[in-house]
This record gives structure tokens, C-alpha cells and sequence, in this order.
């Protein structure tokens, strides 16, 4: 142990230090004293994590058994209310707890998401009749972003339609993370009609959030889409991206004369996946336009028209075929080549004889083997 | 030179030394700080993300995985399978044997019903020509899985024929012997679909080290800290780098590198720039420097993204021999790319990239050896002249193991608040330990393999990759 006269001779050769030295002593004690903290707080903090996620386990299995025990029993005996309420009852004392709560709502989904019919519906309902559906509403008051978006994501989850006034308020929420639970809470509750918050917005729409709203959409057993013409003209370059996407995927062959105009569109994205969405379509109006503003398009444009003609090709087009066979482009030579030997293998076979430098010759020979 | 003359002169360069270690301390302080912002963020975030989604969607992007094979039999064909495990719909696997001279291609034919087919390659990029030609499978299962089989021409021009042969938008670019997680292509392609207000050109992911886990099948099983020093010192290393210091260049959009073990390209850039630099050791680390040179003269709003999830996992070096051929390559990689690009250093026109990544690197990453190497002879001249002021050497060296020691205390905290991989009864203490022994065990290998690469460099110009001998991923906890 350190003694009065030790400590005195520290402190004597401490006060003699020059400044810088003190400062270094100094400093090197408060990180000596930072790192026995942090060593003793890192095992408090193992010994947390683990006891965590042993009770998570534990109330999980509890709550599950509970609620699996009640449902069935709810069924076979017919007897709701009194059980249902007293099963709420049980929960509500459980939920003013963050920690439990956020496993009765986790365990209440996990079921959910397994089943299917009257005991979907007996679950959704224990979520509406307990004070799970207020803790929600909280959540949306609060400043904290994250909790705004998770408040949003259990109303969505859980279906509940009369929570839209106070959802709505959001779609222009400064965070894209709320916006997005706000999206997806209006698709997955209001099908297509929910995509009206598309009319008029102004912020992009990641690609990430099309994939998932898309995937949103699909799901749904009614997959009549309205029209999207006022989407796919609008200012936002985003919302007209997703509604392309939605002219592929539900063949939306009455916007044709919105994609052949399209095809003009200042961003060079949407005039490739207009592209794309006509190869889809195979709209073979789109063929002469294509041909006669070839030249003005850009090199992924082109490659693009190609593939589409791959699909579509006639012996009309071949003129302009022949043109391309001597592109600069490796993919546009080989597409060109590829659609001379399909539809005049003459002409093919006289490009063969006569090759010049411009033409790539494992490129010709691949196409006359295959 | 009178005495005032030389004491002014020593009292300069300690300030010099001072400072640098000053600046060094401060940076690490910095960067550690902002990592821990990003992190919540990053995992606040994260927890509204619905995964499944993109993994089922058909107008997913597509992403081809390249992976360049020389004398991987011992393991290639379970590593494949890994691969081909990955939970995405709209990928393809690529492996480019360069050139190998065991029979990893045999046993890949077998095991995966490979024919020859005829593939015509848009040579867009100029590499090694094949050699038995390209390989796909006769059974449904494998359709993903393509094999080339070239020439060698080393693991940039591998890289090359695979970015050759892609249809995908997006390549993801790793080394076979990896263990990817079968989530790692989802979470990997995320920035680049999710950031609208800038272009994603590339993605770096986490590498952990694998050695002493339970791998079965090419599935990782159960992660465990490895018995010997030496690669417990490089965990410890690794989570100081990734978690701490990655994530905050990430938050900067200053990040220089992204581990040629597992990163994700825009593949029409990666191709635009020109590709893998066959003539570099650090290829990982040029086609990153290149890709942000590039699309700065180009005036381009870009972001390089990273992911600090665990997604893939690796063999680390478990012995000195192997690792000092490791980092040795890896200072000469550096001192390469710096040299290559060295028109960006303190170079405005290319803003962050000019005037933040590139000076750190060179001054914290490149020199910094080459400082403490200064400052051990310096400190040897001093002890032959019976000048050293042995307070001040104490204190400066206690002052200096202390922040180390309490950097690595920070990444274990990182580590246990975000991951938790390692969650053993009695790991804890390990790594504590490991964090004490760390500045002993594993810096002056550290120290030794940065000079001999700098000397290799300089006198040694023939020298390339040097040797990696692996156990392979299956027998690594063995």
C-alpha cells in the first residue's frame, strides 16, 4: 500500500515537474482510471447482454404458451370475450414495462405472421383492445424519429385503418426512415389507392423504397392498378421510375402513348427503362422511332435498343442492322450480327466471306457456331 | 555546431515527435467518436429495414460475385457452395481459376457437373487469355455458378476477366477462401438502391477473422476466439479498424480502401476506370483511389458506402512468418497507390479526397512506421550518449501504451454494444487481456513487416504477392 511518506515523495517529485511532464502524468492517470472503469463496466456489460437475452428467450416462450394456450382454448369452447378480456388484462399490466412490451408485440406478430382466419383476427384484436394500440399513438408524438417510424410500422402490422389521420401528418416527415414506414403503412392498408401520396411528392423515392413498396403491391389479391399516366408524367423523376416499373410489371399497354413520349425525357435513366418496359410490351411502334433517333441516343441507349430489337426483329429492319454490324460497340456489333444471321443468313454468310478490321472475329465466329 | 546550436536542434525534434504523436492521438480520438455517431445511426436505421423483401423481388438489381481461385483445392469446392448459398434472387457466382497449378479445376468439374461452354467474352478489359475456357453446370442446381479457367496473371487480372464475363449491374468482388454470410449480398447492395442524392459507386464490407470458429458446410456455426496470441492480437486489430476507424472515413465519405476480401462495385464504373491495376500489389486499394480520382475530375457526387456488419469471414495469419509476409505486402501496396496518385495529395480540386483521405493516409498510414522507426533509432543515438531523459522516456511511453490500450478497450465495447459475436463466458476477460498484450505481442511484427516492405519496395522490385499458406476454412479450428 502506498504510505504517507511514499506519497509525499510523489508529490514532491510531481510539484518539481516541468509543465509538459505534469500534463503527460496527469493525462495518463485519467486514462488509467478510464480504463480499470471500462474494464470492470465491460463485464457488467457481457454479464447485461447475456442475462438480456436469456430473459428475452424466456418471456418470449411465456408469452407465446400464454397466448397459443388462450387462442385455441378461445375456439374449441367458444367463448370469447371474458377470456379475451381477461388475457388483456394480463398483458396490460406487463406492457407499461418498455422491455416486455417490446416483446409482447414482437411474440403478438411472430404468431400473427404464422396463422391465418379467426385466430389472425383474435390476435389483431388483442392488439386493438389493449393499450398496445396507445403506446403507438405515443410513439408518434414523440421527437425521437425512431420511434415515430417504429409507432408507424406496428400500426401497419397490425392493420389498423383508423390511425391514418395521424399518420398522414408524416408523409413529409424530415427523416426518409419515417417516410418510409409512412409509405409502406399506406400501401399495405390501402392497396393501390394508398399510392396516392405519389401525386404529390416531392422527395425522391429511393430505389430501395420502389423494391419494397413494389413487393408490397404483388402481395395484394386485388391487382387492379389504376391509371398511372398522371404518375408516369410527373415532375418528380422518381415517381415516374416507379410507375414504369409498375407499367412492366402489371403490362400497363394503355400507357403506350405515355412511354413512346417518354422516350424523349431529359433523364437518361428513365429513357432506358422506358426502353425496357416497351421490349417488355414488345411495342413494335417503337421501332421506327427508335431507328430514326438512333443515332442522337446515347451508347447505353443504344445497347438498349438492340436488346429490344433482339426480341422484335424483322427483315424490315435489316438495313439497319447491316448498319450496326460494323459498331464500335462489342455489344451492339454482336446483338447487330447475331440478328443478320437470324433473319438473312445469306447476307450473314457474305459478311463472313468478306470481313474487314472492323469487324471482331471471335465475335463472327461465336455467332456462326451458334 | 556549439552546444546552444544542438540543444535547440534536439529541442526541435522533440517537439516534431511530439506533435506527430499529438496529431496521431487526436485523429484516433476524432475518428472513434464519430464512429460511435454512425454506429447508433447506423443501427437505428437498420432496424427499419426489411431485408426479405429485396431477397425475394425478381426487379432486385443483379450482382455477379467474381472470386479469383490459384491452388485452392485444399477447399475450393466447399467455399464454392458457400457461395452459392447466398440469399439473393437475382445473382450469379463467378470464380476465375488464374491459372492454378493443382486441380482445383478438376474438382470443380466433378463436384459441380461442369461442361465446357461456349461463352463469348466482351473483352473490354485486357487480361491473361484463357486457358481451358469457361465452364458452366448441367445440373439446375449450380446454374448460377460460372468457372473460368485462364491463364495466370495474378489476382488483379482474375478480378479483370471476371468484370469481363459479368452481366450484373453491380459485381461483388472477393476472396474464394471467404466465408460470406448468407445475408452479405442483400445488406451489400443496399446503399446503392437506398442513397438518392449521390452516387454509390462502391461498398466495403467487415472482415472478421474465422480462425477457431466452427464452420460445417460452409456455414459458419459458432464463432470462437482463436487460442494463439498472434491471432488474437489481429482480432483486436481488425475491430479497431473496422468498427472504429472505417465507419467514421465512411461517415466522412473519405473512405481510401475497402478490403479486396469482400467489397461491391458499380460495375460500369469499375470497367469505365479501367479496372484492376495488374501492375500493384494494393489493387484492392487503387481501384478505390482511382474510382474517386476519376469521378472527381469528373465532378461527380459520389459516395463510397460501408456496411460494419459482420458479413464475411476469413483465415487470418497464424503464425509471424506468414503475417509479416502479409503486412509486408500490404505497406508495399500502400506505398504503390500513394505514389500512383500522388497528384491528389493536399490537393483542393479534389476536396475531401485532396485534402483529408490522402493526407491522413500518408501521413498516419504510410509514414507512420517510418516515424517510429526514426524515433527508435533517434532514441538508441540518445542511450549511446547517455542523453536520454529517462522521465520523460517513461512517462511518454506509459502515456502512449495507455491510449493504445484504451483504443482497444473502445472496440471491444463497440463490439459487445453492436455485434456481440463473441459471447463465451470468459472471452471478455480474454480480449482484455489481448488489449493489454496487443502493443508487445503484435506491434513490433507490425513495425518489422512495414520496414521490410518499405525495403522491398525500394531495393527488392521483383518482389509481389509472397506467401500465404492457408489451413482453409473448414480445418481453421483445427
Amino acid at each position: 500500500m502506498l504510505n504517507l511518506e511514499t506519497f509525499k515523495i510523489l508529490q514532491n517529485y510531481f510539484q518539481q515537474l516541468p509543465i509538459e511532464l505534469k500534463f503527460v502524468w496527469v493525462l495518463s492517470f485519467i486514462l488509467t482510471v478510464f480504463a480499470i472503469i471500462f474494464t470492470f463496466y465491460l463485464k457488467i456489460l457481457r454479464n447485461s447482454l447475456r442475462k438480456k437475452e436469456a430473459l428475452t428467450i424466456k418471456y418470449q416462450k411465456e408469452y407465446e404458451d400464454l397466448l397459443l394456450s388462450f387462442l385455441f382454448e378461445e375456439i374449441e369452447n367458444n367463448e370469447l370475450s371474458n377470456k379475451q378480456n381477461q388475457f388483456i388484462k394480463t398483458i396490460e399490466n406487463e406492457i407499461n414495462n418498455n422491455f416486455k412490451r417490446k416483446i409482447i408485440v414482437e411474440t403478438l406478430l411472430k404468431l400473427k405472421n404464422e396463422v391465418s382466419g379467426e385466430i389472425e383476427t383474435a390476435i389483431q384484436d388483442i392488439y386493438l383492445k389493449s393499450n398496445l394500440k396507445e403506446h403507438a399513438y405515443k410513439q408518434l408524438k414523440s421527437k425521437k424519429w425512431d420511434k415515430v417510424a417504429n409507432g408507424i410500422k406496428e400500426f401497419t402490422k397490425f392493420k389498423v385503418k383508423e390511425a391514418y389521420p395521424e399518420i398522414k401528418k408524416l408523409i413529409k416527415y424530415p427523416k426518409k426512415e419515417v417516410r418510409k414506414e409512412v409509405e409502406l403503412y399506406l400501401v399495405s392498408l390501402f392497396h393501390f389507392e394508398g399510392l396516392e401520396f405519389l401525386n404529390d411528392l416531392k422527395i425522391s423515392l429511393s430505389e430501395w423504397d420502389q423494391i419494397e413498396l413494389l413487393e408490397e403491391l404483388q402481395k395484394l389479391d386485388n391487382q387492379e392498378i389504376p391509371d398511372i399516366t398522371v404518375w408516369l408524367n410527373s415532375k418528380n423523376e422518381s415517381v415516374v421510375s416507379f410507375s414504369l416499373k409498375l407499367a412492366k410489371i402489371y403490362n400497363k399497354y394503355e400507357t403506350v402513348e405515355t412511354l413512346l413520349k417518354l422516350l424523349n425525357h431529359k433523364n437518361q435513366k428513365i429513357r432506358l427503362q422506358v426502353i425496357d418496359v416497351l421490349t417488355h410490351l414488345q411495342v413494335f411502334d417503337a421501332k421506327d422511332i427508335l431507328k430514326n433517333s438512333f443515332k442522337k441516343r446515347s451508347q447505353e441507349e443504344k445497347i438498349a435498343i438492340f436488346k429490344m430489337f433482339e426480341n422484335i426483329c424483322e427483315p424490315s429492319d435489316e438495313d439497319f442492322i447491316v448498319e450496326n454490324t460494323t459498331n464500335s460497340n462489342f455489344e451492339i456489333q454482336y446483338l447487330a450480327i447475331k440478328m443478320l444471321k437470324e433473319i438473312n443468313e445469306k447476307a450473314f454468310n457474305y459478311l463472313l466471306k468478306n470481313q474487314n478490321k472492323f469487324y471482331n472475329k471471335e465475335l463472327l465466329k461465336f455467332v456462326q457456331n451458334n | 555546431m556549439n552546444t546552444t546550436t544542438l540543444n535547440t536542434i534536439i529541442q526541435i525534434i522533440h517537439y516534431l515527435f511530439f506533435s506527430y504523436a499529438f496529431l496521431a492521438i487526436f485523429s484516433y480520438v476524432v475518428l472513434s467518436i464519430i464512429s460511435a455517431f454512425e454506429t447508433v445511426d447506423y443501427f437505428k436505421k437498420n432496424s427499419f429495414v426489411n431485408y426479405k423483401k429485396i431477397l425475394s423481388s425478381n426487379i432486385a438489381p443483379s450482382i455477379s460475385i467474381i472470386a479469383p481461385a490459384y491452388n485452392e483445392s485444399l477447399n475450393i469446392v466447399e467455399n464454392v457452395r458457400s457461395l452459392l448459398s447466398n440469399h439473393y434472387a437475382n445473382y450469379d457466382v463467378i470464380i476465375v481459376n488464374d491459372g492454378s497449378k493443382d486441380n482445383s479445376l478438376e474438382l470443380l468439374i466433378k463436384a459441380y457437373d461442369l461442361v465446357k461452354t461456349n461463352y463469348l467474352i466482351n473483352p473490354q478489359l485486357k487480361t491473361q487469355p484463357l486457358r481451358k475456357g469457361v465452364f458452366k453446370s448441367t445440373n439446375p442446381a449450380f446454374e448460377k455458378l460460372i468457372v473460368v479457367d485462364k491463364e495466370n496473371g495474378g489476382k488483379a487480372d482474375a478480378l479483370n476477366m471476371g468484370l469481363n464475363i459479368s452481366n450484373s449491374k453491380y459485381v461483388a468482388c472477393i476472396d474464394v477462401d471467404c466465408l460470406l454470410l448468407e445475408d452479405a449480398l442483400q445488406k451489400m447492395v443496399k446503399p446503392f438502391l437506398e442513397i438518392t442524392d449521390k452516387k454509390v459507386v462502391a461498398t466495403g464490407g467487415v472482415i472478421r477473422i474465422a480462425n477457431n470458429s466452427i464452420i460445417k458446410e460452409g456455414k459458419l456455426m459458432e464463432v470462437n476466439l482463436p487460442n494463439k496470441l498472434i491471432e488474437r492480437a489481429q482480432i483486436l486489430e481488425y475491430l479497431r479498424s473496422f468498427l472504429l476507424g472505417r465507419m467514421a472515413w465512411s461517415r466522412l465519405n473519405g473512405l481510401l480502401v475497402i478490403s479486396g476480401a469482400f467489397g461491391m462495385f458499380h460495375k460500369k464504373i469499375a470497367i469505365e476506370i479501367g479496372g484492376y491495376d495488374t501492375s500493384t500489389v494494393g489493387e484492392d486499394m487503387e481501384i478505390i483511389v482511382r474510382m474517386r480520382r476519376h469521378l472527381e475530375e469528373q465532378k461527380v457526387n459520389y459516395k463510397v458506402a460501408y456496411i460494419p456488419d459482420p458479413l464475411c469471414w476469413t483465415e487470418a495469419p497464424d503464425n509471424y512468418k506468414i503475417f509479416v509476409s502479409q503486412r509486408n505486402r500490404w505497406t508495399r501496396g500502400t506505398i504503390e497507390v500513394l505514389r500512383k496518385h500522388r497528384k491528389l495529395a493536399f490537393n483542393p480540386n479534389y476536396r475531401n479526397l485532396g485534402i483529408l483521405s490522402y493526407p491522413y493516409w500518408l501521413i498516419f498510414e504510410r509514414l507512420a512506421p517510418v516515424v517510429e522507426v526514426i524515433g527508435i533509432i533517434y532514441f538508441g543515438i540518445l542511450l549511446a550518449l547517455r542523453e536520454v531523459k529517462w522521465d520523460y522516456a517513461l512517462a511518454f511511453f506509459i502515456l502512449a501504451y495507455l491510449f493504445t490500450t484504451l483504443l482497444s478497450l473502445g472496440a471491444i465495447y463497440s463490439e459487445e454494444l453492436t455485434y456481440h459475436q463473441y459471447k463465451k463466458k470468459g472471452t471478455g476477460f480474454k480480449l482484455i487481456l489481448i488489449s493489454l498484450l496487443e502493443p508487445f505481442v503484435l506491434h513490433p511484427f507490425v513495425l518489422y513487416a512495414a520496414v521490410r516492405g518499405n525495403l522491398d519496395y525500394f531495393f527488392n522490385k521483383k518482389k509481389k504477392w509472397g506467401e500465404m499458406t492457408r489451413k482453409g476454412m473448414g480445418n481453421i479450428n483445427k
